[in-house]
């Protein structure tokens, strides 16, 4: 265990002694928040440039019921009145910018259709915003008739089809990001899928570490004074530890900057209990990739020698990227339980999982993590073995045939 | 001289073939102990097996003066293979390796700046090792064990890509390691060398044992007098030469291996006046010519040697 340590503290100060691996650590976030500020500029710009003159031509006094529609949709609208005529109209629009021209008169109350200029530029949106304009008009129309309000508020109505099954209401917590019953959960979530992600990538480092120790040929001066196996465990919880500083940096600049944009509670909805839960999904993915990385580099005399083999393994973690859309989309699914019981894909499916389910299904939560529980001890011992005779193998990459004979021995 | 490490009856295999065959040997304390022979012959296989990197099939590796096991934190190991970590500092690397040992860090450090300035290297501490020339990173990677004041030290190939005056160093730090009480197994190739410094040597080859005993013993068992003549002479005629085993002519150079028990003196008052000698030398046969004859599979020297024995 000593002799671990001493592996682990060498390797996190090995890593944070190189210039590259200090620039990664400080680089990941910046890009992060790279993504989100161009997100939120271009998110700004947007809102500048939609707000749309709109001239109305109001021949039938509905202008205050157009005010209070545009008004109740929040439309970014500039409304005016004009005297203009539709040609004189056509002709000031072809130098304008985000202008339209409505035109209501005794042809709407009869026809109901209501003729619109817009110039070449006008926001994408708009086309369905005038729509929206349509109720208080139609409303006009129906009142023309004579009927009673209670006929009016029937027939103004129309007919909704709304969809009551649960899963609808619990998938759209992506886009009603308002909702803090949903954002208590996601923010735990992601959390966890930040340290799973971080720790994972840097996990990846274990594998070069690995195949870079047989390439340096110091592989047996430094197994003359530990055991393999030492060795083994020294790289992972070394490796682990470095991940972990990521994910300090990360959230260093992540938490600041949320708390500073979305104005909401995130320390009071990080620090709940279940956290705990979903933080140690995250380690155990993590032991189960570090085991597989580990015994994977051993077999390899460089990286960039890695034959097909290797190069599905290296794979592995990212197969739960790969199926996340399934998952997060019907998350009782047949999909999401079968992969929850895949080991490989276990961490990043429950993570995601725990995260939009409102109740935990705690029997396939409890047989998930003891299945990828044994799955890690299953893994560590084989790259035990793997790690043992690979990382003495110089000069050449190991078959699956001699990787499957190191493991039968 | 005490005993501090004995190997037992070793034996290895790879796959069908056999890599070491009934292999034993001691090392003693104070000694320097070579093991030789040619490329292939089982010297790293044995070295490998001795420090637990391989595990023999049979046989027993015994430490004295120490429980169960290997002792990890008292032997120093220099493989065949070697390297260090390219984007360190040579002071750190020396560090690490020490602490590996559980050696007092201040006294490692103090032994590393000692040994950095007697190999030369003195102010290469904080230079990362991928800035260092491979007859330097030879020398960090022996300064790295021996650090830690080892009781048995294991060189394998030592002395492989090393210029002669580093050969030279290497020489002498490791006889004066040996004076000091260290014991030491060293394999090797080069037969000069070996045959400068080592105390008892074994020579092995297809993993078996050919040689093993004292240098002294070595020569005066298979290293009888060889004579050597530069001049246009018959070969029968330097055949007839009394106590004359065998003669081997090459060119004008002709060399003539002599019986085991002659009186160089006497030997050459008898030579006939007819042969021709522009130049004549006498001396024993060579640890490389033994070594050469065995690796070449000949036993020429062997034989000779048993046939007078």
């Amino acid at each position: 265990m000593r002799n671990t340590w001493k592996v682990a503290k060498w390797e996190i100060k090995r890593n944070l002694k190189n210039k590259t691996f200090v620039i990664g650590l400080f680089l990941t976030p910046a890009l992060f928040l790279v993504f989100f500020l161009i997100g939120s500029l271009i998110g700004d710009s947007d809102g500048e440039d939609t707000s749309t003159t709109v001239f109305v031509n109001d021949e039938i006094n509905a202008m205050t019921s157009i005010q209070e529609t545009a008004n109740l949709y929040e439309l970014d609208w500039d409304i005016e009145t004009t005297t203009l005529s539709e040609d004189e109209a056509k002709e000031e629009l072809e130098d304008m910018e985000d202008t339209a021209y409505i035109y209501l008169n005794e042809q709407v109350l009869e026809n109901g259709v209501v003729s619109v200029y817009t110039s070449e530029e006008i926001d994408s949106y708009f086309n369905q915003q005038v729509q929206l304009l349509g109720e208080p008009l139609q409303g006009m129309r129906i009142a023309q008739l004579g009927l009673s309000e209670e006929e009016m508020a029937i027939l103004s109505q129309g007919v909704v089809f709304e969809n009551q099954s649960e899963i609808e209401e619990s998938t759209i917590e992506g886009q009603s990001g308002t909702d803090s019953a949903n954002l208590e959960r996601i923010v735990p979530g992601l959390f966890a899928g930040i340290i799973l992600f971080a720790i994972v990538i840097t996990g990846m480092m274990i594998f070069q570490s690995a195949s870079q120790e047989k390439k340096d040929k110091i592989a047996e001066i430094i197994l003359s004074s530990v055991t393999p196996g030492e060795l083994m465990q020294g790289k992972i919880f070394g490796y682990f530890v470095l991940g972990m500083i990521q994910v300090v940096v990360l959230l260093l600049f992540a938490i600041p900057i949320a708390l500073w944009q979305l104005d909401l509670p995130i320390l009071e909805y990080l620090f709940v209990p279940e956290t705990l839960l979903l933080v140690f999904i995250a380690i155990l993915g993590y032991l189960l990739f570090a085991a597989i990385f580990v015994g994977i580099g051993a077999t390899m005399a460089d990286m960039s020698t890695s034959g097909n083999f290797q190069g599905m393994v290296m794979m592995l973690p990212f197969i739960s990227f790969i199926i996340a859309g399934p998952v997060i989309g019907d998350p009782s699914g047949m999909i999401a339980k079968v992969s929850s019981y895949i080991p490989f894909t276990a961490p990043g499916v429950l993570i995601m999982r725990l995260t939009t389910l409102e109740d935990w299904p705690w029997i396939e939560l409890i047989i998930a993590i003891a299945v990828l529980i044994i799955s890690i001890w299953i893994f560590m011992k084989l790259a035990g073995k793997i790690f043992k005779v690979g990382i003495l193998m110089y000069g050449k990459n190991a078959t699956p045939g001699e990787i499957w004979k190191w493991i039968r021995s | 001289m005490e005993v501090m490490l004995t190997v037992k009856d070793l034996e290895k295999s790879f796959k069908d073939k056999k890599a070491l065959k009934s292999i034993s040997f001691d090392v003693r304390k104070g000694e320097i102990m070579a093991i030789l022979g040619p490329n292939g012959a089982g010297k790293s296989t044995t070295i490998r097996n001795i420090m637990g990197i391989m595990y023999p099939d049979q046989g027993a590796i015994t430490f004295h003066n120490n429980g169960n096991g290997i002792p990890r934190h008292k032997i120093g190991y220099l493989p065949e293979e070697r390297g260090l970590y390219k984007n360190v500092k040579v002071m750190d690397i020396l560090l690490y390796l020490a602490d590996l040992k559980d050696y007092p860090l201040d006294k490692a450090k103090e032994r590393a700046l000692q040994y950095l300035k007697k190999f030369d290297l003195e102010g290469k501490e904080n230079v990362a090792v991928e800035e260092l020339s491979k007859g330097m990173g030879q020398k960090v990677q022996f300064i790295g064990s021996i650090l830690h004041e080892p009781e048995l030290l294991i060189l394998d190939e030592p002395f492989s890509g090393l210029d002669p005056v580093s050969q030279e160093i290497f020489k002498e730090e490791i006889r004066k390691l040996a004076n000091n009480g260290t014991a030491i197994l060293l394999s090797s190739h080069q037969m000069n060398l070996v045959e400068e410094m080592c105390d008892r040597l074994f020579m092995i080859q297809h993993g078996q044992k050919v040689i093993y005993g004292t240098l002294d013993d070595v020569k005066t068992e298979y290293a009888n007098f060889k004579c050597t003549i530069h001049g246009k002479n018959e070969i029968s005629e330097l055949e007839k030469i009394p106590q004359v085993q065998r003669v081997e002519q090459n060119d004008d150079i002709s060399i003539l291996f002599l019986e085991k028990d002659i009186q160089p003196t006497n030997w050459i008052k008898n030579l006939p006046e007819s042969i021709t000698v522009n130049e004549l030398k006498i001396n024993r046969i060579s640890l490389h010519e033994i070594f050469i004859d065995i690796a070449t599979d000949k036993n020429l020297l062997k034989e000779a040697g048993e046939a007078n024995a």
